[in-house]
Parts: structure tokens; sequence; C-alpha cells
């Protein structure tokens, strides 16, 4: 091949792939332009997706998807939401963003989702929110308690929350030691990204004028699993106070480490890491964690087990996910979630769209979830998004979270 | 007549690169873009490992490069996305050349662990200064059509082919033979080797860079935990099946790299993500046993044949 003849072809291969795919484009608009159904919805089904930790670091929390799928099964066994069944189909992103994005592409694009509902973890939300709300898919009851949900509507008015936001939950904490134990030095571990950051902010907050006795403040990337450095660093702080704002896998080794080098604060978990089964992980491990502090909002199945909810729960849970400890409040959240995308769906009304599932979900009148603590409402108005705004401050005692205090209000 | 069939072999494939997206889903177009991205990555590794005989394990730290230019300039600067690839490029060759410069002194698994160093330091820096990058958190970008993805990642692929090819044909390309077949040799002869050297460590990460922009376009995110050591190791791996030392090969060692694992994925055979470095291990080891050129030697024998029935067919007319 000459020397002519050979840059010739190369640059009729290139000017005709250039050809080829703008010719592609103009068809593929074209293609884009006739979808007018809403995707996902079918006479019988409606198929919703999630991305969660089944694996990897944060897979603690991997059993939420599997309790909140057994809601929609007895959803659906009892003829389902206006005769549809609820399909959902949730996807291992190992809590990693990089994995989530592509994960939803396939859901969104491939799988038709009508929603992308309760999707788990703070970084993987905010990685595939500019995406969901450009194609207008609901990125709804999104699993992290983060203020932006609520907060950043008027930007992303396709995603919204569900549980308490973490900076109102850590303000009752710093609001409580303002009260209890205002001159404690204080020591904190938190996580290197915006969930760890939001509760820093949330505490600063709570605590108001006693925010300078924080002595110490160590964080940790999500992808360690090993804090002990971190925690031997706070024990020397000197701090009778240790606040944990961590994910479950490093709660339970801050609190095992902290035993074992002997420092005995008053410990704060946040709600997401005190699941009863972590904290019993962590005595398993060697920790004590007699007296330490967090919050709930679900059910109580330990001091209220003959309640109509928590027998219903515990039916739920025996017959569509087998082998799910009803005592892992991450399975009452699961089936929390459920019952409030099972209710906004039937908001939506008879033929669903996803324009009427935010409506619904940005509408909420006090609905009382039965799978929530006595008390707590679910509220909503399309300009105040933050769903669940009540929590009850509980202490670890004789294997189980006790409540105690009265029921706090993020907005108040 | 031999050089026309290839002129045939390469417009067939261009087309069907080309009529593909029109028939594909736009989640589809999307794998055909990380096709793209890995036949970009693999070029580029194919340029410093088969032509100029340079080992790296560190290409995906380069892609890193590539990508955080891409994502911080969109993110922080305003800058059109795919205006930036060009700069990705830059940047990519300049830190190219600096890892290439200790390559003068090292050689074989000491070159390979200097490499490995790169791949294994660069994600910590992203990590280390998180007020830029996002750290772990990452920087979500702008999301784009599956079909724009497609056309612009086949896009740059054909470009950077035309130029791989246009530098591989002429005299350096023949200098990174002569470096790759015996330095002594090649310097004895007037090849300088620091040049070549760098200037192929630097093409090699230019590749790897835009690469990594596009794989930061496909993904609208960045995150350093994208540009792990794994990332590294598929671009081997699939240089490896592709067969080494081959443009060809490279577009297999694409498809298999990026569509081995989702495939893997929609079949439900292995659940766990886990299970695909395991495949991707034993399917190295058995091609490596079996048919140690990769795909081109596949290629080569299945060419062979055709040619020897053609042949034996046209005697009689001779």
């Amino acid at each position: 091949m000459t020397k002519r003849v050979s840059v010739v072809a190369a640059l009729g291969v290139l000017g005709s792939l250039l050809v080829f795919a703008s010719v592609g484009a103009a068809a593929g608009h074209a293609k884009h332009a006739r979808h007018a159904k809403t995707p996902g919805v079918t006479k019988k089904t409606v198929v919703i997706g999630g991305t969660f930790p089944l694996t990897g670091p944060a897979q603690l929390y991997g059993v939420i998807p599997k309790a909140e799928n057994a809601y929609y099964q007895w959803v659906n066994a009892h003829g389902g939401v206006n005769g549809r069944k609820i399909v959902f189909k949730y996807l291992d992103d190992q809590y990693n963003p990089a994995m989530t994005v592509p994960l939803t592409h396939k859901l969104v694009q491939q799988d038709h989702i009508f929603a992308d509902v309760n999707s788990l973890g703070t970084a993987p939300n905010i990685a595939i929110r500019p995406y969901l709300n450009k194609q207008k898919v609901p990125q709804v009851l999104v699993a992290t308690g983060d203020s932006y949900w609520g907060a950043q509507y008027k930007k992303y008015p396709w995603t919204i929350g569900f549980q308490p936001d973490y900076p109102g939950e850590a303000k009752i904490y710093g609001k409580w030691i303002h009260a209890h134990m205002p001159n404690a030095k204080i020591a904190v571990l938190r996580q290197d990204d915006s969930y760890g950051q939001n509760y820093y902010d949330g505490l600063r907050a709570g605590l108001g004028s006693s925010k300078s006795n924080i002595v110490d403040v160590e964080t940790y990337p999500a992808t360690q699993t090993d804090v002990s450095a971190q925690v031997a660093k706070l024990a020397q702080s000197g701090a009778t106070i240790f606040a944990l704002f961590a994910i479950p896998q490093q709660t339970i080794d801050a609190l095992v480490v902290a035993t074992k080098i002997g420092w005995k604060p008053t410990t704060f978990i946040n709600n997401v890491s005190a699941s009863p089964v972590f904290m019993s992980l962590a005595v398993k491990s060697g920790a004590n964690v007699d007296g330490d502090i967090s919050t709930t909002y679900l059910l109580d199945v330990v001091d209220q087990p003959n309640s109509s909810s928590a027998k219903l729960y515990k039916k739920i849970l025996a017959r569509y996910d087998k082998g799910a400890n009803p005592l892992d409040l991450n399975n009452a959240y699961g089936v929390a979630v459920g019952w409030t995308f099972v209710q906004a769906l039937k908001a939506a009304g008879k033929n669903p769209t996803r324009a009427g599932l935010m409506k619904a979900l940005t509408h909420i009148k006090r609905w009382k979830n039965p799978f929530l603590y006595p008390g707590i409402h679910l509220h909503t108005t399309p300009k105040d998004r933050f769903m669940i705004q009540q929590q009850k401050l509980v202490r670890w005692r004789n294997q189980h979270f006790v409540p105690f205090a009265k029921l706090f209000n993020h907005a108040k | 007549m031999r050089a026309a069939s290839r002129l045939l072999v390469i417009a067939a494939t261009a087309a069907v690169i080309a009529w593909l997206p029109l028939q594909l889903s736009d989640y589809n177009r999307m794998q055909g873009a990380s096709v793209a991205v890995y036949f970009i990555a693999i070029l580029g590794l194919d340029i410093l490992t088969g032509y100029a005989g340079q080992i790296s394990i560190g290409n995906g730290a380069f892609m890193a490069i590539g990508g955080y230019t891409t994502a911080i300039l969109t993110v922080h600067h305003g800058w059109t996305d795919v205006t930036t690839i060009p700069l990705a490029a830059l940047a990519g060759f300049a830190c190219g050349v600096v890892v290439g410069l200790p390559a003068l002194r090292l050689s074989g698994a000491y070159l390979a662990l200097l490499t490995f160093a790169v791949a294994l330091a660069v994600p910590q820096i992203a990590l280390n200064y998180s007020g830029f990058t996002g750290g772990n958190q990452g920087l979500p970008l702008p999301a784009h059509s599956g079909l724009w993805l497609y056309a612009v990642s086949w896009a740059a692929s054909a470009i950077l082919l035309v130029l791989a090819w246009l530098v591989l044909r002429g005299r350096t390309g023949r200098a990174f033979r002569a470096v790759r077949d015996s330095e002594i040799a090649a310097a004895a002869s007037g090849v300088s080797l620091s040049i070549h050297k760098a200037l192929a460590f630097g093409i090699s990460a230019a590749y790897a860079a835009v690469a990594g922009s596009l794989l930061v376009l496909v993904n609208s995110f960045i995150n350093p935990q994208m540009f792990g050591l794994t990332l590294s190791l598929y671009i081997l791996i699939g240089a490896a099946v592709g067969g080494l030392g081959s443009l060809w090969g490279v577009l297999v060692g694409a498809i298999f790299v990026q569509l081995l694992p989702s495939g893997l994925q929609s079949t439900q055979v292995f659940h766990a993500a886990e299970s695909v470095p395991v495949i991707f291990g034993v399917f190295l080891v058995v091609v490596m046993l079996v048919f140690p050129g990769g795909a081109t030697q596949v290629l080569r024998i299945a060419g062979g044949v055709t040619r020897r029935v053609t042949r034996r067919r046209a005697a009689p007319e001779v």
C-alpha cells in the first residue's frame, strides 16, 4: 500500500464513521420523541429499582432491600396496588458511587424502572442525582439522611428523602449534651465525606456555646474498615464524650477498640449505625456498650412485641424474608419504606405517572406509618420535604435500647 | 490485492461500529461507548508495551489524570466537557514523559514495579486533595445520552487509531520496535533510547488520559475508586487477550474486558461482582497457554487458512 492511498483510506474511514454517527444521532432522537407512556408501568406491574451495598464495606445494610421487598411481596399477595404487582429490582453497588452510576443507567435504560426507590448511601445518591433528575426519573425515599434531599429540591425536584435528616439527629445529641453534660470534653470520629460532615455540623449547631468543648475530630475514608488508629488518638484527647458518626462496620470496630484500650466515655452512636444487631456484634467482639446513646424513629419490637404493627412486621418477615432477624432495625426500616412507597403509589392514582408519584410524596398529610415509633408522623409539603422530623433518644441497657427523654422534633 | 482486502475489512469494521447504535438501546450504546474507552486505553498500552517493549501496570493512573482534568475543569471552571479532552491528553502526555524518564535505567520487573507504584499512588493523591477532587464522594458531572457518548467516544477512537497507525508505520514506529527488540542494536543504529522511551510513555499516557476523560463522561461521575489497581490490570488483560503488537487485537481486547463482566452479571450466573476477576484470571491463564499471541494469533491462523483455501481454488486458472 502506498503512503498516499493509506492516508486517503484512513481519512475515508474516519469521515464515514463521523457521518454514520451523526445520522445515527438524528435517528435516535426521532425514536426518543415517540416515547410517551409512563416507563415501568403496565396493566399488571409497576417496576421499580434501587442500588444497595449487598457486599463491600457497608454490607450490613444489605438486609434493607430484602425486607422492603418482603413488604412488596406481601402487598402483591393481597392484590397489589390498583391491581398492579410491584416488581423491585435491587442491585449491588458495594457502596461505591462509581458502581452506582452504571447500575442506575442499567435500571433506567435497560429495565425501564418507574422510579429509583430507596437507593442507599449519601455518596451514591449524590452521584446519580443529576442523571435521574435530567431523565425525570423519581429518586425517592433515598436511604440516607443528609439534609440535601430535603433542602435542594429546587435544583433537584425529582429527589426526596425519607428518614430523619442527619444534622437534625446530631442536633438532638448536641442539645442533650449541652443540657446535661455542659462541661464534658467531646471527641468526634466521622466519615470523611458529606455523610460525616452533615452529622458534625448538626452536632455543633446543637451544642451551641458548648461546641468549644470539642477537643478532637478524626476522620476515616469509607473504604477503610479499621479505625483503631483514629480511636486511639481520640482516647488520648482526654474526652469523656465520644460522638461516633460512622457506618456500621467502622462503628463496631470503634466500639471494640475503645473498650480494649480502656477508654470509657459516654458514647453517642448515630442512628443508622445503632441497630441492636450491630450493638450485639460489637458486644460479641468484646465491646462494652452499656449506656451508649442513640435515637430511634422506628417500630419498637422489644418493649411492645405484641402491638399489631410488631406482629404484622414479624409475620411479613417470616413469610417473605426467611432468616431475617426482626430485632435488626434495618429490617423494620425496609418495611417502613415499603409501606411509604405503597401509600404514595396509591395516592398517585389509578394510572400513576412519575409526576404523580412526586406530587403524592410532596403532599403527605400526617400519614401514620405503622412501622414507625408511636407518635411519629410522615409529613411533607412541596416546600418542606423533610418527611420524618421526630426522634426519640434511646440508651443501651441489658441488651437492648430503652427510650428515654421526650420525643424531639428537629424543626424546633 | 492484499492492501485492498485489508482496506475492505477496515471499512466493514468501521461501518459496523457506525451502524450498531441504530440497533441498540440507549443503555447498550453506553456499553458501546465503554468499549471505546477500553479500546483507547488498550491501544495506548499496546503502543508502549507491544511496540516499544516497555511494561506498564500503571496506565489506570494516567486515566485518572485525564479523568480529573476533565472533571475539575468541567465542575469547578465551567468548561464544556468535550473541550477538555485535548487538554487531558496533554496532561497525560506530560505525566507519561515524567514516568518514562526512569525507564532509561529500569527494565523488566523493576519498571513494572515503578508503574505499579504510580497506579497505587495516584488515587491516594486524589483522595488527599478532597476539597479539589471531591475525595471518595467524588464529583458528579452533567449526564449525556448513550448515543452522544457512543458517537464522541468512537470518533475519538477513530482519530486516535489513525494517529497511532501514522506514528507506528513511520520512522518513530521503527525506532520503537528497534528499542523493543534490542536496545544495544538500536542505540548502535543511532536510535536515541532516552527520547524514544520517554516518547512511548508520553504517547501511551496521553491515550490513557483520553480514555480516562471519556470514562468520566460515560459515567457522568468521578471518584478515586474508579481508577484502582483493577483498572490498570483490566487494561493489561485486554492487551494480552487481544494480542500485543497488533491494532486489531486491541478491539477484541476492549470488547472482552468491557462486555464479559456485564455479560456475566446479566446472565445471573455469577451474582457477586467479586467473581469477575476470577473469571478474568482463569481466561488469561488459558489464553496464555493455548494462544500466547492472543486474539491476533487466532485471527492470523484463521486468515492463513482462508488464504490457503482461496489460493488453492484460484490455482487452476493460473
